[in-house]
């Protein structure tokens, strides 16, 4: 009854900006990101792209709540970057990574249908 | 007791800046690319711990001081803070040693903050573990093992958990397909109920339509459409009982023009309904694009999974009748018998991509063998120390399951160019 509709979980609403940007006022660079209406499929991707940069002391996402959609990535770096630096870096990686795994697919897929076009 | 400290504290400042070539010691190695399985599943995947005495934590302290402190004063004063450290807490070191071990303790750290940006985990000990883009592209393969219209079955090497299991996520839920979404009903005398009729509808496979020729009606569903011809009942189609079910709507154009081949159903001998003498059934349907995430109904996959390669290592030499047993005893036909010169045998691994981790080989027996004699219980427990189990981390063996909508392969091409839009919707207006 009080379940909302099954379209908010990818349906940004009107008003409300898809990244939103928080700076940790403790802590020198660091920040958190809140994307609106993405889950682990995303978030989960992302914590290992930072991970994987060097200049990315700390890097978590989490889901407040499993009918919010939302997720909050926290980022810390060393002086050498800052996070908006590293999290833009980091999905500009993973578009190479993905483009590089499309065309390795693509052409598998054709070097399979070679194959198989032989084996007859 | 001096003497030993100091000399530990030599070991420890000398090792470190040795071991820098570019090779993880062996039972590193392993815990880094595979993971291995034991008998009391499920495991849990060990983090690196590493013990330390008083010393060594002393050494920690001031190490994480003098890597901070460099970046803001100079050496010498750093060397200052750390005598002053050892004194406070009475370390037993001599004036002199105390001296040149920070000195060069500092050199070492020097050193290892200008090679900082290239290292990763395991950065002490000199290996690289980063990973960037051109590795990726260098390390990825991918093998297709099975291809037919249905089904599909492909290795990935070299990506990462997370990304695997992206992609299962967006084929289960984010592909987008067609199914039913409203019934019409002009007529049902049938015992079964409208509206359990409309839902057993909605749940046919989705429908051999090309989703990609659709684009998806408003999410904000009152929108009233204007029908030129007229009323769209009368042109409904009759429906059979269990038989294929064509519907199509009139619109101004007709759809003929735009499909290749007429709307239909792929299974053509699903039961929606059983019918008595004297009942009918007549309904229009429409069916309308939508994605997995909404309703499974639109879910374009009976079902998309993967697992990473199992690796089987026999660690010592299993014979005789030992070995007739192992082979035995894998259901799937893991290992083989290979025949050595003088009549022996020996157990090999013939099929290890065929492993299920069942786990069968490394069971310990069951009680009923061990009560016979303890001869008996040590040589049952004994064989199956010498196999183990292993995954490898970073290879995953993907399987699509297609409902027929699109092609298996149609379908993972769709999933990856859907994470690469979520990608670029995530990226951040501000910088």
């Amino acid at each position: 009854m009080n379940a909302p509709d099954r379209y908010e979980r990818f349906v940004v609403p009107e008003g409300t900006k898809k990244v939103s940007y928080e700076r940790d006022t403790k802590i020198v660079n660091a920040a958190s990101f809140t994307v609106e209406r993405e889950d682990h499929t995303v978030g989960n991707i992302l914590r290992m792209q930072l991970h994987r940069d060097p200049n990315v002391l700390f890097a978590g996402y989490k889901l407040p709540h499993p009918l919010q959609y939302k997720i909050i990535v926290r980022i810390h770096t060393t002086s050498q970057s800052s996070p908006t630096q590293a999290y833009t870096q980091a999905i500009n990686d993973l578009d190479k990574e993905l483009e590089y795994l499309k065309q390795a697919f693509e052409d598998e897929k054709n070097r399979y249908e070679e194959r198989m076009k032989q084996g007859f | 007791m001096p003497k030993k400290g100091t000399k530990s504290k030599k070991k420890e400042v000398d090792d470190v800046p040795n071991q820098q070539e570019n090779k993880l010691p062996d039972y590193l190695e392993l815990q880094r690319t595979r993971v291995v399985c034991n008998d009391d599943a499920p495991i849990y995947v060990h983090t690196f711990i590493c013990h330390s005495s008083l010393m060594a934590f002393h050494l920690l302290i001031m190490i994480t001081f003098i890597t901070l402190a460099l970046h803001m004063f100079p050496c010498e004063i750093v060397c200052l803070v750390c005598l002053i450290y050892c004194l406070a807490y009475k370390l037993n070191f001599t004036y002199m040693h105390r001296y040149f071990y920070i000195k060069r303790l500092i050199d070492y750290i020097t050193e290892y903050n200008s090679r900082l940006p290239t290292l990763g985990t395991f950065a002490a000990m000199g290996v690289d573990n980063s990973v960037s883009v051109e590795k990726f592209c260098k390390n990825f393969k991918i093998e297709i093992n099975r291809l037919t219209e249905d089904d599909m079955e492909f290795d990935m090497i070299g990506i990462d958990a997370s990304i695997a299991n992206a992609f299962r996520r967006i084929l289960i839920a984010e592909v987008p397909t067609m199914a039913i979404e409203k019934v019409f009903m002009v007529d049902n005398t049938s015992v079964i109920a409208d509206e359990v009729l409309s839902h057993r509808l909605g749940l046919i496979p989705p429908l051999d339509a090309d989703p990609r020729l659709f684009d998806y009606i408003s999410v904000k569903s009152s929108e009233l459409e204007w029908l030129p011809e007229g009323s769209q009942l009368s042109m409904s189609a009759p429906a059979h009982s269990g038989d294929k079910q064509k519907t199509f709507t009139s619109f101004s154009q007709s759809q003929k023009e735009i499909l290749e081949k007429p709307l239909g159903v792929k299974f053509k001998d699903i039961t929606i309904a059983r019918l008595g003498p004297g009942q009918a059934i007549e309904f229009e349907a429409h069916a309308v694009k939508g994605v997995g995430k909404v309703h499974a109904k639109w879910s374009p996959v009976a079902t998309a999974w993967y697992r990473m390669l199992p690796e089987v290592v026999i660690l010592e030499e299993i014979k005789g009748a030992q070995a007739e047993e192992l082979v035995k005893k894998c259901p799937v036909n893991v290992f083989d018998i290979e025949d050595l010169g003088n009549g022996g045998k020996r157990a090999v691994v013939a099929k290890p991509r065929a492993c299920t981790l069942c786990r069968e080989c490394i069971r310990p027996e069951e009680s009923e063998e061990s009560t016979e004699g303890a001869s008996e219980a040590q040589e049952s427990s004994a064989p199956w120390k010498q196999i183990e189990l292993r995954r490898v981390r970073d290879h995953f063996i993907f399987t699509i399951e297609s409902t027929g909508s699109l092609r298996p392969e149609v379908l993972f091409t769709e999933a990856v160019k859907i994470l690469e839009e979520k990608c670029e919707r995530v990226i951040s207006e501000l910088s």
